[in-house]
């Protein structure tokens, strides 16, 4: 077998060398206090206060192991919308991708759509669905789909037609075809489209949240601005990114997993 | 220029064989109504036999690559018709197999799996499947290379990949676009070298389009002569010069002179 991209242990240490010296800062700056606690608290009272978040026993303190179901329920939230999401986008972006009339319908208006900021959609959604998971569903699907969509279809739009010929002459049909040149070859914009998406999603899931839902990550931000619990809301920043980060890479591996194409490609 | 032709002995093995492949006044224009038609191909015509290797000849922009892409049945004809086994040739299929001069290797897919793709859809067994696709990575040299992404191999090996994906279909008729024009000098030779040994063992029909006069002279029973603006056929050449063709041979020297003349 070929040797596929090789690569040195300088470059696995080189992503955590920027958390790195955002810590050490934090620590040097609560260390002198020219931040006051109440603006900004230390380090290790944040550490204490996640793993009173995530490991205490529930009732034992204000937002002790509160973790797991917060967790679930946000997850839930991102799922259905980013699956939605996915299931809109995606095979609309084949299509205008491949059929020039669909592109030209959709174009404009979806250009148009995404140029609204998604905040203005948040009071409509409340009207429409209410307090809770429908509104969250509705506003990460509607902001996961521009990237799906738009990606998809310029993945689509850019296959070279000599693939598409080679295949034609190699004796696949239509649907065949789909599935066997265009989504391949499609691939690498596809999976851009589907992690900027995912991103996104975990971005509109907090503005969803931030509405009064009991449950989920955004919520307890929300709720504990209004208790002026500082170290919750810096956990829950840093656990939602965390969270975003390793769901991307779960993406990831999960298309890598079942696609040679998206293992193949990047 | 026929008493450089007389010189040399006939081959007959192809002389005999039946027509398989007809084009009959085929003309194509390109553009619209805007900029103005141009004419690409007048009233092409001819005929070709089961197991002839012709060579489509001619500068560049004189249709020999719409030509292919009408053969291949990638576009329509505006006049004229195409016909393989007295059946009209309307639509791409693996009867009528190109190798493109650009790669067109799936880059998802290894070598071995770029040469399986067109079995996919056929009706034998696996066990026969793989019998196959080591018969035809042996055929064209790259057994060993069979786990490569395309990305990892090099140009020549491209269009062997490319040649042994489109062999394997068992094609009547193989459609050839300068499939050896990105190539350095050796490797090309290599490659002519390889499309003789193959189309010996295999026995199709082959069109192949070059710019290349030796090239054509190398490879060809029967050269068409395309003339440019519009493209047409200026002339067919019957080329009766013994196998294995040698490039330093007197004879080689002076119809590829003769037909470069005539360019």
């Amino acid at each position: 077998m070929p040797v596929r991209s090789p690569f040195s242990e300088g470059q696995i240490l080189l992503p955590w060398l920027l958390p790195a010296g955002f810590l050490l800062a934090w620590l040097f700056i609560s260390f002198i206090g020219v931040i006051p606690a109440y603006l900004l608290p230390s380090p290790g009272e944040v550490l204490k206060a996640a793993t009173s978040y995530i490991f205490g026993e529930p009732g034992s303190a204000p937002y002790a192991g509160r973790f797991y179901a917060d967790f679930c329920a946000s997850g839930l939230r991102v799922l259905s919308g980013f699956s939605l999401a996915v299931l809109i986008g995606l095979p609309l972006g084949m299509l205008s991708g491949r059929v020039p009339f669909l592109q030209r319908m959709l174009g404009t208006s979806i250009n148009g759509l995404r140029a609204v900021p998604g905040i203005c959609w948040l009071p409509l959604a409340l009207v429409w669905f209410g307090i809770g998971l429908k509104t969250t569903v509705f506003l990460v699907a509607l902001a996961a789909f521009f990237p799906i969509y738009l990606n998809t279809e310029a993945g689509a739009r850019q296959v070279s037609p000599l693939l598409l010929q080679a295949g034609a002459m190699m004796g696949v049909r239509r649907l065949r075809g789909t599935f066997a040149v265009l989504l391949p070859a499609a691939m690498p914009h596809i999976m851009t489209g589907l992690r900027l998406g995912l991103g996104i999603s975990w971005a509109y899931l907090v503005l969803g949240e931030l509405t009064g839902v009991p449950n989920g990550l955004g919520a307890v931000i929300m709720d504990a601005r209004m208790l002026g619990r500082i170290d919750i809301i810096v956990v829950g920043i840093i656990l939602i990114a965390l969270i975003g980060r390793l769901s991307d890479t779960g993406l990831h591996w999960l298309l890598r997993t079942c696609f040679r194409s998206a293992r193949r490609s990047a | 220029m026929s008493r450089y032709l007389q010189v040399v002995q006939k081959n007959p093995s192809t002389v005999e064989q039946p027509y398989i492949l007809d084009v009959e006044h085929v003309q194509k224009k390109f553009g619209n109504g805007d900029i103005g038609e141009k004419l690409v191909l007048a009233d092409i015509g001819f005929s070709a036999r089961r197991g002839e290797l012709i060579c489509i000849l001619g500068r560049s922009g004189c249709g020999k690559t719409t030509l292919l892409n009408l053969l291949a049945g990638f576009i329509a004809p505006d006049q004229g018709t195409i016909r393989l086994h007295d059946q009209p040739v309307s639509k791409p299929g693996p009867d009528r197999c190109v190798v493109f001069q650009d790669d067109a290797l799936f880059p998802w897919l290894t070598v071995r799996e770029n040469i399986a793709f067109g079995l996919k859809g056929q009706r034998i067994s696996s066990a026969q499947k793989e019998e196959e696709i080591d018969r035809f990575l042996k055929l064209v040299g790259l057994s060993e290379f069979a786990a490569y992404l395309p990305s990892e191999i090099s140009g020549g090996m491209k269009q062997r990949v490319a040649l042994a994906r489109v062999l394997i279909l068992k094609p009547q008729v193989l459609l050839m676009d300068e499939p050896f024009a990105a190539l350095d000098a050796q490797t090309r030779e290599e490659m002519q070298n390889l499309v003789l040994e193959l189309w010996q063992q295999l026995a199709h029909t082959i069109l192949f389009v070059t710019h290349d006069v030796t090239e054509a002279v190398l490879l060809a029973d029967r050269i068409l002569l395309f003339d440019k603006d519009p493209g047409r056929i200026k002339e067919d050449i019957r080329l009766e010069l013994s196998r294995p063709r040698e490039k330093e041979d007197q004879n080689f020297l002076s119809l590829c002179r003769v037909i470069r003349a005539q360019i």
